[in-house]
């Protein structure tokens, strides 16, 4: 009976621990992919984190409201979403809409955080930020809808992620998309002009 | 969050509660069983925390009702629409070709003027050639305008009030149709005429009429004019629909619109020129009416929601399929031909094949990708005959294959591959080059078993790179090989899949709805058991400068398909040469006189539509130069049929809406479609079984810690 006992303990806790195992990779593979952004910033071309990753960072993304800061890899799919916010679409240019896909579970639960008029910032491989407005958001259902890449706006930016947050399932057809729309674009010589005064308000 | 930081918690009280426990050898002192019992209080707490969620979403989607989504405009308001649709397709096949007259009529039922728009989709080789407007008593022929004309002439009459029709074609097999100054309380229509190839094939006709899009609502703001966008090598010029409405065109279900909206009403004629046995639908319950050798076909019910394709087949009577035919037109002093050939060759004979499996086990497949590929491999494994040989081969980074060499496909050698296929996982780079080497590497070129057919069948999600060096190695290395390419997922490669197939001669299917698989896959299977005929070539009689075939080379025939070119320049005499190569070896050799040509009608359209689809192709990932695009407007000018860049428009003279009215826009709906599916963006999977597994491991600690104290307290 002990036994038994001990062995439901042990495979539970192994459950237990798989399920913390999915948050805490994804905690750790963002500071190693600070390393290759850096990387790929200085040496403008792409980098892969580590030699077998079949993905690499395009992005970087700043929630202000939620404090947190993201590097997002390109692709949305089951392996670069384990590691960080995949981008779905865009490009290098600063052209076109950007479609940014997250765990809801990791990376993009802070998107509930998010309300209609919150400032989103991204920033290129060549160091300029965009700032983005929340314009809505909305909850959709992937069984009926699909992104129709033609009809976004040119300077528009989406994030996708599961809803509702603290569902289990998943496996779940509904999706939580914030629309938001560019404002202003900062550019990486403004940026690091205004740097030290950033430093000074930070100490 | 939260659980990271109160597990810990939960642990250092467990090791300090077992320490209490051993202490005690056995029996438990209150201490140690007030520290049991905390325990358990904690997972009890933990426990609610994350059964909770699940309630709250069990009642949310309560509220929202099974299936069923609602639209909504910027306002947080629904969006009725106010134009009502109707459709009407009158269809008429004679030959191989079906003429079809389409008629949209929308009905204002609002009090204002209103402009309204409708995206339509048509048979992806469907040439529209006519157009006209109906409103009220006065009937207006559509004209072919180059597109950017006609968009002026539309706007320039829409402000000024009077009515206004245009047609423009969005890709090979969507329009939109618009029309400004409805005045309240009338209907217009608006007519189209086109012209599809029926397709033949294992002695039976098809014929396609599709009704509905795939879902592809995006709202946001309305566009103005941008350039088109490249998604996914995809040109998708940019469908301005929400022109000045906030909504874009969108797909709701049956329940969403008008009782007496979105209905078809649909009327088929066929006079094959052969004896018609039997006519049969897959996707409606159809009557039909024997009249002499035509065939008068229509749906059970009057009218026919438009939420699926109608699909009609019927089969020439036992003993009358036809193994060949020629037609013939003269359009403004020039010769068409169409000639279809069916290689009259023994059905059963099959032939022992060589089968490579290739499948991408890259990072990107990861997830649903993987998972579709494996049952695709698995379902290809059970097509294998005892006499055919196979391999299966996957690369990530590397490539690995389970066999050095194709093995014979004993129940042995297929548990195996079974397994190995099971046990695929994505993970890792794409690295191409090597695995099309191992593919296409033949270890008997030229010994004993080279009357066999070697097919290598490529699945891929297609994120490739070096394009071009990997086309000249399919060229170098392909000998007797076919290359037939599957992509898997949303957004493959389309250009590098369909050219690899191209060089490789062989077949590039497209799964973009990785929850309908099998279908497409079976298809291609089922074909590709039965190689008929390789190597085709097709001389006319006389052949000259002058006279230009499509398509320009003729693929590999399989089982039941039949040879179909169409040319230009050659009037109907002498005969018609194909020759080939069985999959034996040996030459096959078929002529075909001329003269038996039977008068067609549509032909030079059929040329026109081949010739713009080959210029349409020309060009890498959809885009084509100038000097092309010039070619495609003055052939669609020419031939007055619809392309990219001519659109159809018909505008009255007279003025209707008096200049104190405003116009409002209104975007028709589309049916959401039963089934079928397209190439748009689907919304990635977000969502990671992490809250599950917690929750399990929580729940079933939780359970062994109250089991125990119960242990203890019962037998202790």
């Amino acid at each position: 009976m002990n036994r038994l006992i001990l062995l439901l303990a042990t495979t539970f806790a192994t459950v237990l621990a798989a399920g913390l195992w999915i948050p805490l990779k994804a905690i750790a593979a963002q500071e190693l992919l600070e390393l290759a952004w850096a990387e790929s910033q200085a040496r403008q071309q792409e980098t892969r984190p580590w030699p077998w990753a079949d993905t690499w960072p395009v992005a970087r993304l700043t929630m202000p409201e939620t404090g947190q800061s993201l590097i997002v890899l390109d692709g949305a799919h089951g392996e670069s979403l384990a590691f960080g916010p995949g981008q779905v679409l865009g490009n290098e240019g600063r052209t076109g809409p950007v479609v940014i896909a997250g765990h809801r579970d990791t990376h993009f639960r802070g998107l509930q955080h998010l309300e209609t008029g919150s400032r989103v910032r991204l920033q290129s491989r060549d160091g300029d930020w965009r700032i983005f407005r929340v314009e809505r958001i909305r909850v959709v259902d992937s069984r009926h809808e699909q992104i129709n890449t033609s009809q976004l706006p040119q300077d528009s930016l989406l994030l996708v992620t599961c809803y509702p947050f603290n569902g289990l399932d998943g496996n779940g057809p509904l999706r939580y998309v914030v629309e938001a729309t560019a404002e202003s674009l900062v550019t990486a010589d403004e940026v690091n002009n205004t740097l030290p005064v950033e430093t000074v308000a930070g100490t | 969050m939260l659980l990271t930081h109160v597990v810990p918690t939960s642990t250092t009280i467990t090791n300090a509660g077992c320490r209490q426990a051993r202490t005690a050898r056995g029996r438990l002192s209150p201490r140690a069983r007030r520290c049991v019992e905390g325990i358990s209080l904690w997972l009890a707490v933990l426990l609610f925390l994350f059964v909770h969620p699940v309630f709250a979403e069990a009642s949310e989607t309560g509220q929202e009702g099974a299936g069923e989504f609602h639209f909504v405009d910027d306002r947080g308001q629904r969006q009725g629409s106010a134009t009502l649709l109707n459709t009407d397709y009158q269809v008429t096949v004679s030959g191989l070709i079906a003429d079809t007259r389409l008629r949209q009529s929308f009905r204002n039922t609002s009090q204002h003027w209103r402009e309204g728009v409708f995206v339509f989709p048509l048979p992806e080789n469907a040439s529209v050639y006519g157009m006209t407007m109906t409103a009220g008593e006065r009937v207006i022929v559509g004209e072919i305008h180059e597109k950017q004309e006609a968009k002026r002439q539309y706007i320039r009459a829409k402000e000024e009030g009077r009515k206004v029709a245009r047609v423009d074609q969005q890709r090979p097999n969507l329009f939109t149709t618009r029309m400004a100054n409805i005045p309240p309380g009338e209907t217009i229509t608006v007519e189209l005429n086109y012209q599809q190839a029926v397709r033949y094939q294992s002695g039976e006709f098809e014929l396609r009429l599709p009704t509905t899009l795939t879902p592809r609502y995006m709202p946001g703001q309305a566009l103005d004019n941008r350039p088109a966008q490249w998604v996914g090598g995809w040109a998708t010029p940019t469908t301005e629909v929400p022109d000045a409405d906030q909504v874009s065109p969108f797909t709701v279900l049956p329940e969403d619109v008008g009782p007496g909206s979105h209905r078809a009403t649909i009327a088929l004629t066929i006079s094959a020129g052969l004896p018609v046995s039997r006519v049969s639908s897959p996707s409606h319950r159809i009557n039909s009416t024997w009249n002499g050798n035509t065939v008068e076909v229509a749906p059970e019910s009057d009218t026919v929601l438009m939420d699926r394709d109608l699909v009609v087949r019927w089969a020439p009577a036992r003993g009358m399929e036809p193994s060949a035919a020629i037609f013939h037109e003269q359009w403004q002093g020039e010769d068409y031909l169409l000639a279809m050939m069916v290689p009259g060759l023994d059905r059963d004979q099959r032939l022992p094949r060589e089968l490579v499996f290739v499948i991408d086990t890259s990072g990107s497949m990861a997830g649903e990708s993987i998972r579709q590929a494996r049952r695709a491999l698995l379902r290809g494994l059970e097509t294998l005959g005892p006499e055919d040989r196979f391999n299966v081969i996957q690369f990530n980074s590397q490539t690995h294959a389970l066999f050095m060499e194709p093995v014979p496909a004993t129940a042995n050698n297929i548990a195996r591959a079974r397994r190995y296929v099971q046990g695929l996982n994505a993970n890792g780079g794409t690295e191409v080059a090597p695995a099309l080497d191992a593919a296409l590497k033949d270890s008997h070129s030229d010994g004993e078993t080279s009357a066999s057919v070697r097919q290598v069948v490529f699945i891929t999600d297609g994120s490739v790179g070096n394009e071009a060096a990997l086309f000249g190695k399919i060229n170098n290395q392909l000998g007797r090989s076919r290359l037939f390419t599957v992509g898997i997922g949303s957004a493959p490669n389309m250009h590098f899949m369909r050219e690899a197939a191209r060089y490789g001669r062989g077949t590039y299917t497209a799964i973009s709805d990785l929850s309908a698989v099998e279908r497409p896959l079976d298809e291609l299977l089922a074909k590709m058991e039965a190689p008929v005929l390789t190597d085709i070539t097709v001389s006319w009689p006389g052949q000259t400068a002058v006279a230009e075939a499509f398509p320009n080379r003729v693929g590999d025939l399989f089982r039941g398909e039949p040879m179909v070119q169409v040319v230009r320049g050659l009037s109907g005499e002498g005969e018609l040469e194909v020759s080939g190569r069985l999959p034996d070896g040996s030459r096959w050799q078929q002529a075909l006189s001329l003269d038996q040509a039977a008068p067609g009608k549509g032909l030079h359209r059929h040329w026109a539509k081949q010739k713009i689809n080959a210029l349409m192709d020309s060009g890498l990932t959809g885009q084509i130069d100038e000097n092309a695009q010039k070619k495609v407007t003055d052939l669609g000018l020419k031939h007055q049929l619809m392309t990219r860049y001519t659109s159809f428009l018909a505008q009255e003279k007279t003025l209707s809406r008096p200049a104190g009215e405003t116009l409002a826009a209104d975007s028709v709906p589309t049916l959401l479609p039963a089934g079928s599916q397209g190439t748009m963006l689907r919304y990635p999977q977000t969502a990671t079984l992490s809250p599950l597994l917690t929750a399990i491991g929580l729940v079933g600690l939780m359970f062994l810690t109250a089991i125990t104290l119960l242990q203890r307290r019962v037998f202790g």
